[in-house]
């Protein structure tokens, strides 16, 4: 029972995270400078999700030349500038980073 | 991209868009499953898991919180603080999601991850089309509870998986979305602020490292942007 009290709990948490600023008749308008602060949601908190992923692969922090996530990361970053086509770079490097660890391993 | 599209047409385009993070959240999502059932949850409260609170990593934390004996109330306020940016998702969308109608905005509201931001957010008001956005957030839906439905039916059977690797394919995806976006100082100094302190607030395994860097981010970036105009 109580993990069924657990998953809906959490249910109507997660959908309230999720909800609660699309509603119109909550009385928020956005000034000028919230706008401005929204317009870094992209890069600031995509990136914030590819920190670990990359330099903490295993919870452990890797800094090495042998960190195949580290070389991947800066090769699909040199694909993106250099063909400007995200879901080739995107492609490509996914395809770099598992011959690299192929080849590491 | 804009709303003259036909409704299916944008929400196969949609649904497309998503396939490469549908395929990368694979392993997350057998994990959920299998961890569930060892966990000593029945399939049923696995799959409700992934069917009612669709929150990845929250969900992986609860399970591991469950089987560690905790109490609900900590379990809840370790799922709100590991699933505050969606807060900042909602904001970001509010003038393009808020004006439609209350099935969709309750729809879209329910389907809002990272990775449904992550697709829709650069679109403005004329660019965003509801059907895209409900076909990358549907499709990610029932590939997430899919992949669950496996692991719970895999059960134990799938160990060392979280070290195939797979999780490049995010890293991969966002990148990719990042860096055209990074044309200005100010944005170098978010994105720069952002991974220092993503990767420093993990390391110190804080619950809400996530938000807390992403804030620190855009924070940063946006006092840049401020000091930047007023010299002008």
């Amino acid at each position: 029972m109580m993990v069924w009290a657990v998953i809906f709990g959490m249910g109507l948490l997660v959908f309230l995270n999720r909800y609660v600023f699309l509603e119109p008749r909550l009385p928020v308008r956005l000034s000028s400078n919230a706008r401005q602060f929204l317009g870094f949601a992209v890069p600031g908190m995509l990136t914030a999700i590819c920190g670990p992923i990359v330099f903490l692969p295993d919870h452990q922090l890797n800094l090495q030349y042998d960190n195949p996530y580290l070389l991947s990361s800066l090769v699909a970053i040199g694909l993106v500038l250099y063909t400007r086509n995200t879901l080739l770079s995107m492609l490509l490097s996914m395809a770099f980073f598992f011959l690299l660890r192929w080849w590491l391993a | 991209m804009s709303d003259h599209l036909l409704p299916r047409a944008a929400f196969l385009r949609g649904a497309v868009a998503i396939m490469p993070l549908s395929l990368a959240t694979a392993p997350w999502g057998l994990l959920a499953g299998s961890m569930a059932i060892e966990a000593n949850l029945t399939p049923l409260q696995g799959q409700g898991l992934s069917s009612i609170v669709f929150a990845g990593a929250a969900q992986l934390v609860a399970i591991g919180m469950l089987k560690g004996g905790a109490g609900i109330f900590s379990i809840l306020l370790t799922t709100a603080l590991l699933t505050s940016q969606h807060l900042l998702y909602g904001m970001s969308l509010r003038s393009v999601i808020s004006p439609l109608p209350g099935r969709w905005r309750i729809g879209l509201g329910f389907l809002l991850t990272d990775e449904l931001f992550a697709l829709t957010s650069q679109h403005d008001k004329q660019q965003f089309n509801r059907w895209y956005a409900l076909g990358v957030g549907l499709t990610f839906y029932i590939a997430w509870n899919l992949f669950t439905l496996a692991g719970i039916v895999l059960g134990r059977s799938i160990p060392g998986l979280e070290h195939l690797g797979l999780d490049f394919s995010i890293a991969a995806t966002f990148i990719a979305l990042i860096t055209p976006v990074v044309r200005n100082v100010p944005t170098v100094v978010c994105v720069a602020v952002s991974l220092f302190c993503s990767v420093l607030f993990s390391y110190w395994q804080l619950g809400s490292a996530l938000v807390l860097s992403g804030l620190a981010g855009m924070t940063a970036g946006f006092l840049c942007n401020k000091l930047y105009r007023g010299r002008e």
